[in-house]
């Protein structure tokens, strides 16, 4: 009996054993800013869970971060690159040219080519550093003007307007019926430069602006000043609410949807939400301010959410492919959701797609030239120094002089 | 004589582990922090641009940085710490130590704003400074005092003081405590012969009380200092020193260079700074208690 006992014991340590062995996967692990509250959350369960469906040998382990946090612990984790996951979410332009210069981003060459037909090479544009791709693009976003046709309608317009004079009367006129035409949150500069960035473009022109964001052209320049000046004069004319200055995006945000500003200049992820919200919305473009040097289809914005691979990765080949795939989902679910255009191109029934982010896929479709957000162009230590000038001309600290003369003295 | 040894090996095996953890926690990341501030080192870079003390200099020079800015928003807290906290912390310590009714609830709600996570009172008062719905522009509104409303947070003529306001309420609590320990711990004997004497209570506390809690004071007012020139969680929760820079302190300058700017050579320089002042502040006001003794 004892020897029966023995022996079933071994043979079920024996096949326990092997459902261990037989269960093994592959772990990637990865990090990202999907939070519960973020609008990309649904897009990245939906394509980690198809990605493991498809793979069911690997599994991927993920943590998500909020925004800010996340760039502290990611940069954090650059001094010892062994602690980063395999994959990690990333913002192309200067944030991950510091990974790739300093060689802890595993260059995508390689495994990009499977994905080449479905990912045109100009989406990588942002996320290369010499020569060479570093990033898989999620989806791409640009500054929108957010407008509520409503509280237009009850200043006596029909339509957005498409240029600066008709921006002004309909600002006026809403300000004549006791409606706030803007909200910006002042205590987030990143949308200050939602406000000011389109104005620079749209009076020096996006080459311009794309030759001072590279650092190839002098921040003295008087179009910028101009920019800075015009924009002074719409908050000196009350066409922001003065209460943003203490205002997160979040409650700007909430403001505007709940119809308290006529007009929100924001990034297009926010495209979903509102166009779930009650009310009437459209989508446009800031106006043109000299049109000798800039057009209405000039945008500020591109591919920028993107993932990475970490070249200190145990199995860095099969994160890059994962990388690639899970890339391709969460730009589909996130495109189906409208937290982002596609960086992709699309193989699915996009009949789903919700209003607004069609007009502003259209938008895109149709521009005429493109600068990537201030903020991500630049490197870490120049873009703050940018931040705070720009956080200086809302507060109308520094007026458009002191602005350029003083970034020119700073940065160049 | 081997006794002698052996008893006094023990004693350092006891201390030994101490010692570590004291060196590991502590010592050894300021010196690291002080050998950092030597370089212009951006993290993930390698070591070794040696730039001797040229962000000593550059800490203290340069305008965009503005630590000296951040530093006189500290020292201005610390003043307002010892001229209104204390005071306020003693008065409330001097009333509740007279055995008053109630003097238990009346301590819980004094200590409470202490026991209360910070971010939770800066989400509270953030609210209460809401331009729009805030209780205060609501209750001047009420008071029919709309030309007082302000955007507490959102200037920079009022974001400073309105920032202050909740750091110097939070903390009273804390001092009232340390001092309230204090005067109960005076003999009762001293209070009555005074009394007999004919002194008033305000003599008492004057003559007899304030003297005899004078180390406690001293060490309230250590910890307000130096708790100034570290402040930070509620500044940063509500206004991360903007708006431009108006409350800016040493630690959130710290912060914004470390983890924004990627400057690390920067933020251990100002984190070097800010232990040097620390102590040198601990120093001076112990000095300062000890002439006067």
């Amino acid at each position: 009996m004892k020897k029966f006992v023995a022996l079933l014991l071994a043979a079920i340590m024996l096949l326990s054993m092997t459902s261990v062995f037989a269960d093994e996967k592959t772990t990637l692990t990865m990090w990202c800013i999907a939070t519960e509250s973020d609008a990309n959350r649904p897009a990245y369960e939906k394509a980690i869970a198809e990605f493991e469906a498809a793979h069911p040998d690997i599994e991927i382990k993920w943590e998500a971060f909020e925004n800010q946090s996340y760039k502290t612990k990611i940069k954090s984790a650059m001094s010892d690159p062994d602690s980063l996951p395999d994959i990690f979410f990333t913002w192309a332009g200067a944030f991950l040219g510091d990974f790739a210069d300093m060689g802890t981003a595993y260059c995508l060459d390689e495994a990009y080519k499977p994905f080449a037909d479905q990912l045109p090479e100009v989406m990588l544009q942002n996320a290369s550093y010499g020569g060479k791709h570093y990033g898989v693009p999620l989806t791409m976003n640009i500054v929108t003007l957010f407008a509520n046709m409503d509280l237009l309608a009850k200043a006596g317009w029909d339509h957005v307007p498409q240029t600066y004079e008709d921006l002004t009367a309909c600002c006026d006129a809403l300000v004549a019926a006791g409606i706030t035409p803007f909200g910006c949150a002042g205590k987030e500069t990143w949308c200050v430069t939602e406000y000011l960035e389109p104005i620079i473009e749209k009076t020096i022109g996006y080459e311009a602006l794309n030759d001072v964001f590279a650092g190839k052209a002098t921040w003295n320049n008087e179009g910028i000043a101009t920019a800075v000046a015009t924009f002074q004069e719409m908050i000196n004319k009350g066409y922001f609410d003065p209460n943003g200055m203490a205002l997160g995006n979040d409650e700007v945000k909430a403001n505007f949807i709940a119809g308290k500003y006529a007009f929100y200049q924001n990034g297009s992820w926010n495209c979903g939400e509102v166009n779930d919200a009650e009310g009437n919305f459209q989508v446009a473009l800031f106006p043109v301010m000299n049109a000798e040097k800039a057009t209405y289809g000039q945008v500020i914005g591109g591919p920028s959410d993107t993932l990475a691979v970490s070249s200190h990765s145990k199995n860095v080949e099969l994160a890059a492919q994962a990388a690639f795939e899970l890339g391709r989902g969460i730009c589909h679910y996130g495109y189906l959701a409208g937290s982002g255009l596609p960086a992709w191109t699309p193989d699915y029934d996009t009949s789903a797609v919700k209003a607004l982010v069609s007009d502003v896929a259209k938008i895109v479709a149709e521009s005429e030239g493109m600068v990537l957000f201030g903020d991500t162009a630049m490197s870490a230590d120049p873009a703050n120094t940018y931040l705070d000038y720009v956080s200086q001309v809302y507060g109308c600290a520094i007026d458009g002089a002191g602005f350029i003369e003083g970034l020119a003295g700073d940065l160049q | 004589m081997k006794r002698t040894i052996g008893y006094k090996l023990s004693i350092f095996a006891f201390l030994l582990p101490a010692l570590i953890l004291f060196i590991g926690v502590l010592i050894a990341p300021i010196i690291m922090s002080a050998y950092y501030s030597f370089f212009n080192w951006k993290v993930g870079y390698p070591l070794t641009d040696f730039i001797g003390v040229k962000n000593y200099v550059e800490l203290f020079t340069s305008k965009s940085i503005g630590f000296m800015k951040a530093l006189g928003n500290s020292l201005l807290l610390a003043l307002l710490s010892v001229f209104i906290q204390l005071p306020l912390a003693l008065l409330l310590a001097l009333k509740l130590g007279k055995k008053i009714p109630g003097e238990r609830a009346f301590l819980s709600v004094y200590f409470m704003p202490v026991l209360i996570s910070t971010v939770v009172i800066g989400q509270l008062w953030l609210k209460i400074y809401n331009p729009e719905y805030g209780l205060l522009n609501v209750a001047l509104r009420s008071l029919g005092l709309e030309s007082w409303t302000r955007i507490w947070l959102g200037t920079k003529e009022t974001a400073l003081g309105a920032c202050f306001v909740p750091i110097l309420w939070q903390y009273v609590g804390y001092h009232m405590l340390l001092m309230y320990a204090g005067v109960k711990g005076v003999p009762p004997e001293l209070n009555e012969a005074a009394m007999l004497d004919g002194c008033t209570e305000s003599q008492v506390n004057r003559y007899i009380i304030i003297p005899y809690i004078k180390p406690i004071l001293r060490v309230s007012v250590i910890f307000a200092v130096t708790g100034s020139l570290k402040s930070f969680d509620l500044i940063y929760v509500l206004t991360n020193g903007g708006p431009f820079h108006a409350t800016e302190v040493p630690s959130t300058l710290m912060i914004s260079m470390l983890f924004l700017r990627n400057r690390y050579g920067m933020g251990s320089t100002i984190a070097v700074m800010l232990i040097i002042l620390c102590f040198a502040f601990a120093l001076l006001i112990s000095l300062a208690f000890k002439e006067e003794k």
